[in-house]
């Protein structure tokens, strides 16, 4: 056996990952500096990790449609608009002060009528072509508007894709009329951007009804979601 | 939602901040394991959906980003198991549609190294890729995948050895075993 052979090759590997013990360590460097063999076998291996480092070190993320767009300076433009109102409401108040008298209060503000607004927020998803699925989910979320107590903000969106996407193509769905009385109750739908490539890169054009909105992937709208806390409810 | 999970509050906003913060990352992992931008992106949306999904799961925090990949390895292994394929070298480079004639020197050699990792069995690229991409250390990249230790170190072994193989056109060996030069690349 060749005396740079006295090394495995999971022992190499260890050492160019930094895996190995500092005993074993130190044995291979002084070996490596000995041993022209040993020192080209580690070079190779680090060879081989910085190539596929190299070879990934650019990955450009598919676009993130509407979303990416908001980024930093959406935020930053909400948060100024956001404190813009605060310090004009808080103005406001401290001058209309002196126009409310003890116990006026009560007549304006009911407090015992609509308690302290809470949020409770739903997504659901349809990803079912089954008329049956689609109008559960249409039922469900009128439910959900008509179910929220007195003082609650609540919001909800309707996601479609796959099979779920005809719900809201204009020239297919079965339930435009109700779509459109959710909306002007403030359901918001959306619709798969991933699924309505797939559909016309098959040569079928999509055509949405009035006023839905599209995310990059349905499951993208579902994780925003997710993360705010919101409940979700797949139909 | 989620009041009764093993992670306090505040944990809870620092796994959903890493959530955030990992997507870049998961995205370069799955492209490295499937070399399908849509696919890999439908991986990740998935990894994140069952992640937020089942939070409750993770009881150390610290434990969070080897979990994150954990799932998106399941989440390959179940698109094999519902897909029955795998996908094959000729199917993804119409996916790249670039030829070498539009190819820069540093774009072939990215995709000299893509086409080599591609080429590797699904096992070796995800264990080479942890380690390299990630610096995932074994013990991780075992807990990761769900398979010993020994068996990261021969699995990573095969594929150094085969990527070796495979970049023989842009690997350039030294001439002679003991040169200045190869120390000064050390």
């Amino acid at each position: 056996m060749k005396k740079d052979e006295y090394f495995s090759e999971e022992q190499l590997n260890a050492f160019v990952d930094g895996e190995l013990d500092p005993e074993e360590r130190s044995q291979l460097y002084n070996e490596s500096a000995q041993l022209a063999e040993l020192d080209l076998r580690l070079c190779q291996l680090r060879k081989a990790k910085e190539l596929v480092r190299y070879g990934y070190e650019d990955v450009p993320q598919p676009s993130r449609g509407a979303r990416t767009k908001i980024g930093r300076r959406g935020y930053f433009s909400t948060a100024l608009v956001a404190t813009f109102l605060l310090v004009f409401g808080l103005s406001v108040g401290f001058l209309a002060r002196n126009y409310m008298v003890e116990g006026q209060a009560d007549k304006y503000f009911d407090t015992a009528a609509h308690p302290a607004a809470t949020t409770s927020n739903y997504l659901l998803h349809v990803a079912s072509g089954e008329p049956a699925q689609m109008l559960a989910a249409l039922q469900e979320a009128r439910h959900l508007l008509e179910s929220a107590p007195a003082g609650e903000l609540r919001q909800v969106e309707v996601v479609a894709n796959e099979r779920g996407l005809d719900l809201l193509r204009a020239d297919v769905t079965p339930f435009a009329t109700e779509i459109t009385a959710l909306q002007a109750s403030n359901v918001v739908f959306y619709a798969c951007s991933r699924t309505m490539e797939r559909l016309e890169e098959k040569g079928v054009e999509v055509q949405l009804v009035p006023n839905t909105n599209s995310a990059h992937t349905a499951l993208d709208r579902v994780v925003t979601r997710m993360k705010d806390d919101w409940e979700y409810i797949k139909i | 939602m989620a009041s009764n999970s093993f992670l306090g509050f505040t944990q809870r906003r620092a796994f959903k901040k890493l959530v955030s913060n990992s997507r870049g990352r998961l995205y370069r992992m799955a492209f490295a394991w499937t070399h399908d931008p849509h696919l890999a992106d439908d991986l990740v949306q998935q990894t994140l959906y069952k992640a937020l999904r089942n939070q409750r799961q993770l009881k150390d925090i610290g434990a969070a980003e080897a979990w994150l990949f954990r799932i998106l390895s399941n989440c390959l292994k179940d698109y094999h198991r519902v897909k029955r394929e795998v996908l094959s070298p000729e199917e993804l480079v119409i996916v790249d549609q670039k030829t070498p004639e539009h190819e820069s020197g540093e774009q072939q050699l990215v995709n000299n190294v893509r086409n080599a990792v591609r080429k590797l069995p699904l096992a070796q690229c995800q264990v080479i890729t942890l380690v390299d991409l990630e610096g995932f250390t074994y013990a991780t990249v075992a807990e990761t995948l769900e398979i010993p230790v020994g068996t990261v170190m021969s699995r990573l072994c095969r594929g150094r050895r085969a990527l070796r193989e495979f970049l023989a056109d842009v690997w350039v060996e030294p001439q002679s075993g003991r040169t200045a030069t190869l120390k000064r690349v050390k």
